[in-house]
């Protein structure tokens, strides 16, 4: 188990390492002089002149590559377009959008699982029919409309739930989850019907196995039967299905966030791009990747917890 | 001699098989109308300058925000252009994001999950960790990023979302090259002193075809959802060229005033990726040895 | 039936009764008085855009004004007209004859949001600070003063090297707001706290989603201050603000776009206020752009940059109220210069040219015919890749179809826009100014030689040392003669083609009552609260 660790954060510390370099040059082909971003309505060369000085924009690229990581890994991002420290902007805004993925992990689990154990079970019945077909819809409606008619009807006609915003769980825990709540079932749509597939068809597979046949020779309960067995083979494919979706949930974590107005992470990626906020982008999509490639790592621990045979062989998800 | 029987019974099981599958297909209506559907969008999306009514900008300042009406089957929009027309010419955008990227992801991504796959090792494990790397950016950052640097267009989104699919179909072709290596037929050629390169084209990837496709169908219509939303956010299909994810932008400023307008392409991308899903779950069906009907 | 006096008499003092009680109501109702509105609350305002970083010297965009009203006061301020009137100055400068020596005497007992005393000597470090600080964005503004003196607690001195009308105005701006030298002496990044005199004082900022003030316990009128706390959200999708507006999430929206004005008109909880702007939006045409900003101009050889016909044509084909109407719902103000109408200086400058506010077709059919280009054709870039940019970019291409000119769009997003305006790499780039209150700032910077916005490349040496003039002058009147001669150059060659002036609306709950919006477009909620 150690050994196979060891390897894995190695593998993953040079993939943050790679991550770093191809920000940096990202970040540097974006066109247009970063200096006229922070211009706005004033551009007087020797204020140009001068911003450019002041970020290092004039020094060759290795030497700012150098200083920009030698000070990141002391945790100083540097200050961004509003001369605000980046780290204490993505240390506020990170949590954010961890809470919104959380809900809409726990939220497309809830419901993908269960509807998933449900149609297994009663295949061929209707409610496997509908939960199918729930899921297929699910898999094919655009997220993002989804998130703009719910506002329309929730938020402006019926005033139910607030239109958009944040606030924290620490001041208002109700108002909090009121925020959240249409966001997270947006996000966790996509989530729900691709967990309910695949945990249909790995509970299909299972209660076909013989060791179930077994057991159900043996004499034990139908309901510890799909029970225990249920959950075994849920928690297997929940855990991969979340690794393999884990890049949309953040794609889909942007485009949430901007439709909601959320202050978190994803649409903090976006507006960097968008302002050309160079100093600000480069902290954010490192931060980004690094915690990529974190999670990614705790998934293939997980994953080889509940999956033996992958610790034991060295073989992997991959 | 006996290398030349080999090949004939080869090549009579493959069409066997293509009978067998052709009949499974043929039974499963859901699949047929995904089918249908699909077809249907894809000659929209050819066709769309004969069959359009009126052309995409053709705008009509005294005729803004009309009803449906005899003219204008779905009514207009904002700037008084036919609703109608603007949803089938937006069919040539998502057609093409989502066909083009997946085949452009596929074009990268099977030759080298295939070379990981089968030769294993350290080349196994440096695509590994590009792939990594590739993984680590969000496709919608990629997106935005790519935007920003070669200005936004239908081509770099239908790029974006290419680069999009590829990390994951570098791993299904891994997988699939993984476990056809240890085939019986891949040995023998092997033994039979067949080159890297032959067995690879005759034996492996013919034998990955049925997944790809169904890998195929499931990554289209995620890249037609793709291709709206970069729309959406403005950093694909540049107004005035019409897209659905462009429309629903548009829509969104006037949606007191006339929801309809985000309805319709909403709706759009709704049957057309539904269409592509229904499809690659009948085609998954059909090709899965378990199945008996 | 016989009427009695007596009767007349008492229906008389009846109807004067009525009357009577009828004016006070009226009265009443006019002057709502302090007393209506409570104190405390939190006012949630949502802005379209982020302000930058929050420190006067390097602050650039116009949203960040806003919020600089509610926590930094000036030497001068603009009252609901538009005229210059004292803030933490007592009154209007006083200029020696020369006009290189302006006297400015500030207010007594103040104090800055930390404490510590305002005084001439504040003024006097706050001023250097923005002459010579590295990177200020002010410098250019005040440029003309060569040094600054405080002889007293109450009087600054202004040294200036050359006469420079516009002055008084930019110390009604940024370039006025004045620091606490506590603060400055502290060291740090002042923008992560920045301290002024002001009713509200800068608490906490989270970047991207909020700015947050509090009520200042030092503020001198802290009496007419109601409100405990005022968060300005950014919120730069306008659908989304207004959402927020009609759900309750917010009190004040800024700047509502054109298609929710009539919904939020219908919207008995809401308040649609109207502020037209002293701004413009147009089309700058690059005409000499062809090495850079600032650098030696030559025309770029386009069709609409060699021909003045093309150019007149191309306004010829352009129906102002059209576009207003349709991509703006009617709701902006179209026009055919940068000055605005509700500026005093419109009238006076704009007597006697002509502006058609309609399409003349067959004029510029005839002017593309008489240029001698065939298929002549212009791309269009736009600044900014919203459905509002779209709109315009199509309107404007259909309207130059008919007439034979083919335009192709581009929509950028801004920066880039801007990036590409400065280099001279477009034909036509549809944008505008925020404006500003002496004409000077709304003309100068896009079409004089070295002025600094002059994306077009215009040079024209007759403008030069009109414009220059006016820059020095100090009358009213021949200021307004010098600037008439310079709009008809301008309206003439057309290195810009002026399309409006933006009507900005914003939206107020019911239950809030203060708040205000002059001319220049920003929100003012110093004096404002919940009703009771």
């Amino acid at each position: 188990m150690g050994g196979f660790l060891l390897r894995k954060a190695g593998a993953a510390l040079i993939v943050v390492f790679l991550s770093s370099i191809v920000v940096f040059i990202g970040v540097r082909a974006l066109p247009g002089d970063p200096a006229i971003a922070l211009g706005a309505e004033n551009r007087d060369p020797a204020v140009m002149a001068a911003i450019r000085h002041s970020y290092g924009l004039d020094k060759p690229l290795p030497v700012q590559y150098v200083k920009w990581i030698s000070k990141a890994l002391r945790g100083d991002l540097g200050l961004d377009s509003r001369q605000l420290p980046v780290g204490h902007t993505i240390v506020t805004r990170l949590p954010i959008t961890l809470e919104l993925a959380f809900l809409a992990v726990l939220v497309g689990t809830a419901i993908g699982v269960l509807a998933g154990v449900i149609a297994a079970v009663r295949r061929g019945k209707l409610s496997d029919h509908s939960a199918t077909a729930t899921a297929l819809v699910g898999l094919s409606v655009p997220h993002f409309w989804l998130g703009l008619m719910m506002i329309i009807v929730f938020a402006v006609d019926l005033h139910w739930l607030p239109a958009s915003g944040y606030v924290s769980f620490r001041a208002h825990p109700l108002g909090n989850l009121e925020h959240l709540l249409m966001p997270a079932l947006v996000l966790g749509t996509g989530l729900s019907a691709v967990l309910m597939r695949q945990t249909r068809s790995a509970m299909l597979n299972s209660l076909s196995a013989d060791y179930v046949r077994t057991a159900r020779a043996k004499g034990l309960s139908e309901r510890m039967v799909i029970g225990k067995h249920a959950l075994r083979n849920s928690l297997i494919t929940v855990t991969t299905v979340i690794g393999l979706q884990l890049g949309a949930l953040i794609s889909g974590a942007v485009i949430t966030e901007q439709i909601f107005v959320i202050p978190g992470f994803g649409r903090l990626t976006l507006d960097a791009v968008n302002e050309r906020d160079y100093t600000l982008l480069q902290g954010v999509v490192l931060v980004a990747a690094t915690g990529y490639v974190v999670v990614n790592l705790l998934v293939d621990v997980a994953y080889s917890l509940l999956n033996p045979r992958i610790r034991v062989s060295g073989a992997t998800n991959q | 001699m006996g290398f030349v029987d080999a090949t004939s019974t080869l090549i009579n099981p493959r069409a066997r098989r293509r009978r067998l599958l052709r009949k499974r297909f043929l039974r499963r209506p859901l699949a047929i109308v995904g089918l249908v559907v699909a077809l249907t969008f894809i000659t929209c999306a050819i066709f769309a300058p004969v069959i359009a009514p009126y052309s995409a900008s053709a705008t009509d300042f005294n005729a803004l925000l009309a009803h449906s009406s005899r003219h204008h089957l779905l009514g207009t929009d904002e700037l008084g252009r036919d609703v109608l027309s603007r949803i089938l010419w937006g069919a040539r955008a998502s057609i093409e994001a989502g066909v083009f990227s997946t085949l452009l992801a596929m074009a990268v991504a099977v030759p080298i999950g295939i070379i990981a796959g089968y030769y294993r090792g350290w080349i196994d494990a440096v695509i590994a960790r590009l792939t990594d790397v590739l993984l680590a950016f969000p496709f919608l950052i990629v997106a935005v990023g790519l935007a920003a640097i070669l200005g936004p267009s239908l081509t770099n989104a239908t790029i974006a979302l290419g680069i999009g699919a590829v990390p994951a179909l570098i791993r299904v072709a891994r997988g699939e090259a993984l476990a056809l290596r240890e085939e019986d037929y891949v040995r023998a050629a092997v033994a039979n002193g067949a080159s890297d390169l032959r067995i690879l084209i005759r034996h492996v990837l013919p034998n990955m075809l049925s997944t790809l496709i169904v890998q195929a169908t499931v990554a289209i219509p995620a890249a037609i959802i793709g291709e709206a939303v970069l729309s959406f956010l403005g950093l694909g299909v540049q107004p005035p060229t019409p897209s659905w994810g462009v429309m629903l932008a548009d829509a969104q400023s006037y949606l007191s005033q006339a929801p309809r307008l985000a309805v319709y392409p909403g709706i759009a991308i709704f049957l057309c990726s539904l269409s592509f899903n229904l499809l690659g779950d009948g085609l998954r069906d059909i090709f899965d040895p378990r199945t008996t009907r | 039936m016989k009427v009695s006096l007596r009767r007349i008499a008492l229906l008389a003092l009846v109807a004067a009764c009525v009357a009577a009680l009828a004016a006070a109501v009226a009265a009443a109702r006019t002057t709502r008085s302090s007393a209506d509105i409570k104190n405390g609350g939190t006012l949630t305002i949502g802005l379209a855009e982020e302000p930058d970083a929050l420190d006067p010297t390097l602050a650039r965009t116009f949203v960040g004004r806003i919020v600089f009203l509610a926590m930094c006061e000036k030497l001068y301020d603009l009252d609901s007209h538009l005229n210059i009137v004292p803030q933490l100055a007592t009154a209007l400068p006083q200029v020696s004859k020369d006009k290189l020596t302006y006297t400015i005497k500030v207010r007594n007992g103040v104090k800055f949001n930390d404490g510590t005393a305002f005084n001439a000597a504040a003024v006097k470090t706050t001023l250097e600070r923005d002459l010579t600080l590295k990177g200020s964005v002010r410098a250019s503004e005040i440029s003309p003063i060569s040094s600054v003196d405080a002889p007293n607690a109450t009087t600054v001195v202004l040294h200036l090297k050359t006469p420079y009308s516009p002055l008084t105005a930019q110390l009604a701006d940024r370039a006025g707001m004045v620091l606490s030298p506590k603060a400055l002496a502290a060291g740090g990044t002042f923008a992560q706290n920045p301290v002024c005199v002001g009713p509200f004082m800068y608490k906490d900022r989270v970047a991207g989603d909020h700015i947050t003030l509090v009520k200042s316990p030092y503020y001198y009128d802290k009496a007419k201050v109601h409100l405990a706390s005022i968060v300005y959200r950014i919120m730069t999708d306008p659908s989304s603000r207004t959402q927020a507006l009609r759900a309750g999430d917010i009190q004040v929206e800024d700047r509502i776009q054109s298609t929710d004005v009539p919904t939020l008109q219908k919207d008995s909880s809401v308040a649609v206020k109207k502020a037209i702007t002293i701004g413009y939006q147009g089309l700058t045409i690059n005409i000499g752009n062809k090495n850079g900003l600032l650098k030696p101009y030559s025309n770029v050889g386009t069709d609409i940059a060699k021909s003045q016909y093309i150019r007149t044509a191309f306004d010829a084909a352009l129906d102002r109220t059209t576009i207003n109407r349709v991509v703006f719902g009617g709701l902006n103000q179209p026009d055919c210069y940068p000055i605005a109408p509700v500026s005093p200086w419109y009238k006076p400058t704009t007597k006697g040219l002509a502006c058609d506010l309609h399409a003349n077709v067959n004029l510029a059919k005839q002017l593309v015919k008489a240029s001698g280009i065939a298929n002549p054709s212009v791309s269009l870039m736009l600044g900014g890749t919203d459905p509002v940019n779209a709109r315009l970019g199509q309107v404007i291409q259909s309207m130059e179809n008919a007439v034979g000119i083919k335009v192709s769009v581009t929509p950028t997003q801004f920066t880039t826009a801007l990036n590409r305006a400065d280099a001279g790499t477009f034909d036509a780039f549809a944008v505008g100014w925020s404006g500003r209150v002496d004409p000077d700032g709304n003309i100068y910077g896009f079409v004089a030689t070295p002025g600094t916005l002059n994306d077009s490349g215009f040079t024209n040496s007759k403008l030069d040392y009109i414009l220059n003039g006016a820059r020095k002058s100090l009358s009213t009147k021949s200021r307004t003669t010098l600037y008439r001669a310079a709009m008809q150059i301008i309206h003439r060659q057309r290195p810009l083609i002026y399309l409006y002036h933006p009507v900005n609306y914003y939206g107020v709950t019911k239950k809030v009552d203060g708040v205000q919006i002059y001319g220049d477009g920003l929100i003012r909620v110093n004096t404002a609260g919940y009703t009771k």
